[in-house]
């Protein structure tokens, strides 16, 4: 079975590019662009990664990285953090896997994403 | 004894403008005076003594007549003397006497004995009731009454006593003369001193004129403009402050007697009352301070108020109301740090499709199309770290920006830089070389992201102004306290002149300089701003198309040391 990815992100373009390396990486990739619709979606799916922006219409990142941290059912989940803000991507490393500042390069977030398939 | 006094000198004085006139008639009246009343006591005498002191009655009727007569023309001369200008009463009262005295006495003893010394009188008189030359008239006359009288009586004149009497003169003439230069010469000091006295009054009360218009200026000026002011004693008690205190503080000038009140009607926070209490207590220093004044934003000076030794008396506050600047210094920061936010996501979406195109993953490209995609990264990496710059700056001004110390490894920060910037300066053909010192700790403390953030400036910066040669970064340690990093170039250098200014911010060196090289100059603004976070300093050395070399030197953190020196 593949493993999968949730991307989280409100940028179309950006959600398209994340999605395209994660899938590089040997992921099948979702792409959700509303706070409230990746809480919704996060009570049924168990993602592998969550590709996560922080600034998001409808519920904040921190908020959705609150839940999947409380959550027992995620607790395998990996969360990589995409931030726009340096000071939000400081004050996240503790509870995020990985806190990516942007501009992501593909080549860097195709790589990670390999990195975190094999364990 | 006090009215005896004044009558007297009532009697004698005579009002005239003249001082010296009024000198010697007043000397005429004493003399008058005194020739008025020596006769009335010589009558009863020679009365009394008719038989003895006079021959015979006849005799002393003589006197009596004599004594009566002086009396009469004294009266006379008296009224003359005070009724009629100049020196009438005086010429006549010495005439009178030169006359009088040929009847004094024998005229044997008169023109050749005891008596000659009579003649004495006028000629020393004269010189002081008329003029001091007048003496030599008065020798001349009783030499001419003596020698007659010897004639007169078949004698042979006493010309010495002419010589005595024409020597007297010369006598009277020489000490009245000085007695009149000494009572000039007073009098000239005296209108000296009266016009001295004058002329300081009027001096004075010139300057208190002035005074009071000038305060009159400061009071109109403290009334009219729009910043509070309020004057403090050494005690800091307040003595005097404007209506616009009133309106920035909300407070009356009557409420506020002293510093404690002031900072209690201010509703301050525990930390802003703390600031303006030291401020007020720093005696001797200006200083300055913002603070949170209800819903309004102060900035308050407060400058010593020295006495011309030098002392503390006092100070002066001025408060002026920055609410505005604040709220637009507020409103730029966030604004700035907005739209950074907003133009790094497109910029990330642009970087990131590029990058794709040229890995292929839409499919293979050309040569040229991977050459166009190249310059569209640079140009976007560009875009980009304008943006960042201005985020930064944003932060800095907005005191966000916070440094975050943590163990760093010197010679990872090298590599990361050299790994990052050396492509740039190949680019312009430019080798990039990195030297780090061993004697520096493997492991240090302190803001790598930000320590990179410089050296990345400062490397970017040293490309961006260098045609040829070559950039050395160099990290080192300065001395057992302090470390440092060094980016040199050879590129074309900075004018002496204006190497102050090159870390203002949107500062270039020449405007056609921003054109031509591009950037907006933020770069060493925020170079500047990062080292003064960290408690460093930057110093820039650089001479004019031979190149330039910024030195920052750290102090060490931690119980680090560096080994030598």
């Amino acid at each position: 079975m593949s493993k999968s990815a949730l991307i989280i992100e409100d940028d179309e373009d950006l959600a398209n590019i994340f999605s395209i390396a994660i899938q590089e990486a040997g992921f099948e990739t979702r792409i959700i662009r509303d706070g409230l619709l990746a809480q919704a979606a996060l009570k049924e799916e168990q993602p592998d990664i969550v590709v996560l922006d922080m600034h998001l219409p409808g519920l904040d990142g921190s908020v959705l990285l609150e839940i999947i941290r409380s959550d027992q059912r995620l607790k395998e989940t990996r969360v990589m953090i995409v931030t726009a803000d340096p000071l939000m991507a400081d004050m996240y490393t503790n509870m995020a896997d990985l806190v990516l500042v942007k501009p992501v390069s593909f080549v860097q977030l195709r790589d990670l994403a390999s990195r975190l398939k094999m364990g | 004894m006090t009215t005896i006094l004044s009558f007297i000198n009532k009697l004698i004085d005579v009002p005239t403008s003249d001082p010296d006139d009024r000198r010697r008639k007043r000397l005429l009246n004493i003399l008058l005076l005194g020739t008025a009343l020596l006769p009335i006591p010589l009558i009863p005498i020679s009365v009394f003594f008719a038989g003895q002191l006079v021959d015979n009655a006849h005799d002393a009727a003589i006197i009596v007549d004599v004594a009566i007569a002086v009396f009469l023309v004294s009266a006379a001369l008296y009224f003359i003397n005070r009724a009629v200008k100049g020196t009438l009463a005086a010429i006549f009262f010495l005439l009178f006497l030169c006359i009088i005295f040929l009847f004094a006495d024998d005229p044997q003893e008169l023109a050749n004995g005891r008596s000659l010394i009579l003649f004495a009188v006028p000629i020393l008189f004269s010189s002081v009731l008329l003029n001091p030359g007048s003496s030599f008239l008065f020798a001349a006359i009783s030499s001419v009454e003596i020698v007659l009288l010897a004639l007169s009586i078949g004698i042979i004149p006493n010309y010495p006593t002419v010589v005595v009497y024409f020597a007297l003169g010369l006598i009277s003439w020489l000490s009245s003369r000085s007695l009149e230069q000494a009572l000039r010469d007073l009098r000239s000091i005296n209108t000296n001193l009266d016009r001295l006295v004058h002329e300081r009054t009027q001096e004075l009360s010139d300057a208190l004129a002035r005074e009071k218009i000038q305060a009159g200026r400061n009071r109109a000026i403290l009334d009219s403009i729009a910043d509070g002011v309020i004057v403090f004693d050494n005690q800091l008690q307040s003595i005097m402050a404007n209506p616009a205190l009133q309106g920035l503080t909300g407070i009356p000038f009557d409420g506020v007697t002293n510093l404690e009140r002031l900072l209690d009607v201010g509703s301050l926070s525990g930390s802003d009352r703390e600031k303006l209490s030291t401020l007020f207590n720093k005696s001797g220093v200006e200083e300055s301070s913002r603070l949170d004044w209800g819903n309004k934003t102060l900035s308050i000076k407060a400058a010593p108020v020295l006495d011309t030794d030098a002392n503390l008396i006092g100070t002066v506050a001025v408060f002026r109301d920055i609410t505005k600047e604040a709220e637009v210094e507020r409103m730029k920061s966030k604004f700035v740090g907005v739209v950074s936010h907003e133009l790094r996501t497109p910029l990330s979406a642009i970087l990131g499709l590029v990058e794709m195109l040229k890995l292929g993953i839409f499919g293979p490209i050309n040569e040229k199309q991977a050459k166009s995609t190249d310059r569209i990264m640079f140009n976007t990496r560009r875009l980009l770290d304008l943006v960042n710059d201005l985020l930064d700056q944003a932060q800095i001004e907005a005191g966000k920006l916070k440094i975050k110390i943590e163990p760093f490894k010197p010679d990872d920060l090298l590599e990361n830089v050299r790994s990052m910037m050396t492509k740039t300066a190949a680019t312009k053909g430019l080798p990039l070389y990195g030297e780090l010192d061993p004697d520096l700790p493997e492991t240090m403390l302190g803001d790598a992201r930000r320590l990179q953030q410089i050296l990345i400036n400062l490397v970017n910066n040293a490309i961006k102004f260098t045609k040829d040669g070559q950039i050395d970064i160099h990290i080192f340690g300065v001395d057992p306290t302090h470390w440092g990093m060094r980016v040199r170039d050879t590129g074309i250098g900075i004018p002496e002149d204006e190497i102050e200014r090159v870390f203002e911010s949107f500062h270039q060196v020449d405007n056609t300089a921003a054109r031509f090289y591009g950037g907006a100059g933020l770069g060493l603004s925020i170079v500047k701003e990062l080292v003064d976070l960290m408690d460093g300093t930057i110093s820039l050395t650089s001479k004019v198309n031979e190149g330039s070399a910024f030195t920052i030197v750290f102090p060490i953190l931690g119980p680090q040391e560096i080994k030598h020196e």
